[in-house]
């Protein structure tokens, strides 16, 4: 079964949704080791895609996730912007010119946008970011595209991985963002955007 | 929480809109909160700085004649977006080029970046350099560098005075890099700030407490301490710094004792007198001193103390005429 522009923008829509309903705990999240401003940066920019949702280009997929981007890049704060943004422009890029996608297709897209988020900000696996979740999560979504998996299958999979790569971030000392300052003292704190992204992809296996 | 606000979601905004009710030389472009100077001499270098709000009077009060062309305001304490410094970048932009000055965070890079990069690919040349004083942070394999606090705004000060001289982009950038080199501050923070959206303090801290290092954003420092007296924390303070920047006997150096938002002047001015005590007995002559808030925490009772290393060239910069909102050189 293949997917189309339609249902990305089903699956984007409740992703607007989930992080709106979780503003608060993500910010209570990084009051812990960061700053305490991701949920209310990230949130400002997903409530202006949900905004702006009904009036964009949704002649493909490339256009309707371009068209995120470049709203998650001007509304979300902070670091979040960039990353998000970013991630969501290299997201569209991957799929230009495919009208229905297959699960090896929405593997390339989580490919490439672990890509792009590193290229901006330079971190790796084990630097205690959201990047310790997002990236054992795309490599499950290759695994299952490679096996054959459904989508329902690739994305539980994926899920399962991002939790454990969240889980993971408890014992790791923060070497990226404002956490970093806090070295040692950030262990025992998960990190706020592998939570994020392990939170995101279990809720929507769950919708 | 207890603040002068009418609603939370629009305080940056309300905030802009005074600023440039109050200051007639500046203008604001609501949609990408800049603050710039009405009159942009395109015969100069533009500088362009900027970060999350929460800050003031920085950056937005150093904008005007002999420092800052331009500010980009993101939401407390969050880097203004990519978008917002590309199109500061493109109204403040001048025939010699953009310097920008970012002060060394994750967000602050990436959007600045990203936004020079934008610029750049419309033949917009721009360079940046990254302020990184603070020195209650170990800049190690584990951090990210750094952070840059209240040396910013003699960054602003010494690269305005060279851009307003009329230095190229290479040279004004030059001597920003040079004032970077030089300038050390570390802070102590007495109590939380409380962020409006949040509307609680960001960290507990008791009454006979200090949190020693703090960062501007509330971030932890070096240590949990009991406070101790003004002298002390000078000795402790100053001491870090002289040593980091290897102070010694006839050096010549610019002292800043900045307020993070909620302590009155007085103690101000009698960290200060601890401060210059300490220089002085040290055989370090200071050339020019600032005592105020010029980069603040919000509502953070606490101080930071900034020591450059002067320089012929650094001092005279510095001492160069200066007509900002909150900074104003008469020159001499």
């Amino acid at each position: 079964m293949s997917i189309s522009t339609t249902d990305v923008k089903t699956v984007i829509g409740k992703l607007c949704q989930l992080i709106i309903d979780n503003e608060q705990y993500f910010c209570e999240l990084d009051s812990a080791a960061g700053d305490g401003d991701f949920g209310m940066s990230l949130a400002k920019g997903f409530r202006e895609v949900q905004k702006e949702m009904g009036d964009m280009d949704d002649s493909s997929t490339f256009k309707f996730l371009r068209g995120c981007g470049m709203i998650i890049s001007e509304y979300c704060g902070g670091a979040s912007g960039p990353i998000w943004g970013s991630a969501f422009n290299a997201a569209a890029s991957s799929v230009k010119g495919k009208d229905a996608l297959e699960i090896g297709d929405v593997a390339g897209m989580f490919e490439s946008a672990v890509e792009a988020i590193q290229k901006r900000g330079g971190a790796k696996v084990g630097d205690k970011t959201l990047l310790d979740a997002l990236i054992p999560a795309t490599e499950a979504l290759r695994t299952s595209a490679d096996a054959g998996s459904d989508v329902r299958a690739a994305f539980e999979a994926a899920a399962a991985k991002a939790e454990a790569g969240y889980e993971s971030t408890k014992s790791m000392i923060a070497s990226r963002g404002r956490a970093s300052y806090l070295g040692e003292r950030s262990i025992g704190h998960p990190d706020a955007g592998a939570t994020a992204i392990s939170i995101l992809f279990n809720a929507l296996v769950k919708a | 929480m207890k603040k002068i606000i009418n609603q939370v979601e629009t305080i940056v905004d309300e905030m802009c809109s005074g600023i440039v009710a109050a200051e007639q030389d500046l203008e604001l472009i609501p949609k990408y909160r800049i603050i710039l100077r009405k009159n942009i001499d395109a015969n100069k270098v533009a500088l362009i700085s900027g970060g999350g709000s929460g800050h003031e009077p920085a950056h937005a009060g150093f904008v005007g004649k002999g420092m800052l062309t331009a500010a980009v305001c993101g939401d407390v304490f969050a880097s203004p977006s990519t978008i917002q410094v590309y199109n500061g970048i493109l109204k403040a932009q001048s025939k010699k080029g953009v310097l920008l000055i970012i002060k060394n965070y994750s967000g602050d890079c990436m959007n600045f970046d990203a936004a020079a990069e934008m610029a750049q690919d419309d033949d917009i040349k721009v360079e940046s350099v990254y302020v990184n004083d603070d020195v209650a942070v170990e800049d190690s394999l584990y951090t990210v560098g750094r952070r840059g606090v209240a040396g910013t705004l003699l960054v602003h000060k010494i690269a305005g005075a060279a851009a307003e001289a009329g230095k190229d982009l290479a040279e004004v950038k030059a001597v920003a890099e040079k004032t970077i080199a030089g300038v050390k501050s570390i802070g102590v923070g007495l109590t939380s700030c409380t962020v409006p959206a949040k509307g609680s303090p960001t960290f507990e801290i008791a009454d006979d407490e200090v949190e020693f290092g703090v960062g501007i954003h509330g971030e932890p420092g070096v240590a949990r301490q009991k406070i101790r007296s003004s002298a002390a924390l000078a000795e402790d303070m100053t001491g870090r710094i002289v040593k980091e920047l290897g102070l010694a006997s006839g050096d010549k150096a610019a002292v800043m004792v900045n307020g993070l938002g909620g302590t009155p002047l007085m103690e101000l001015y009698i960290q200060y007198n601890d401060v210059a005590a300490i220089l002085m007995k040290a055989g370090i002559e200071i050339r020019k001193s600032f005592v105020g808030n010029y980069m603040t925490s919000l509502d953070m009772a606490g101080f930071s103390v900034t020591i450059l290393k002067l320089d012929d060239e650094l001092e005279s910069y510095l001492n160069a005429p200066a007509d900002t909102p909150i900074l104003k050189v008469v020159g001499k």
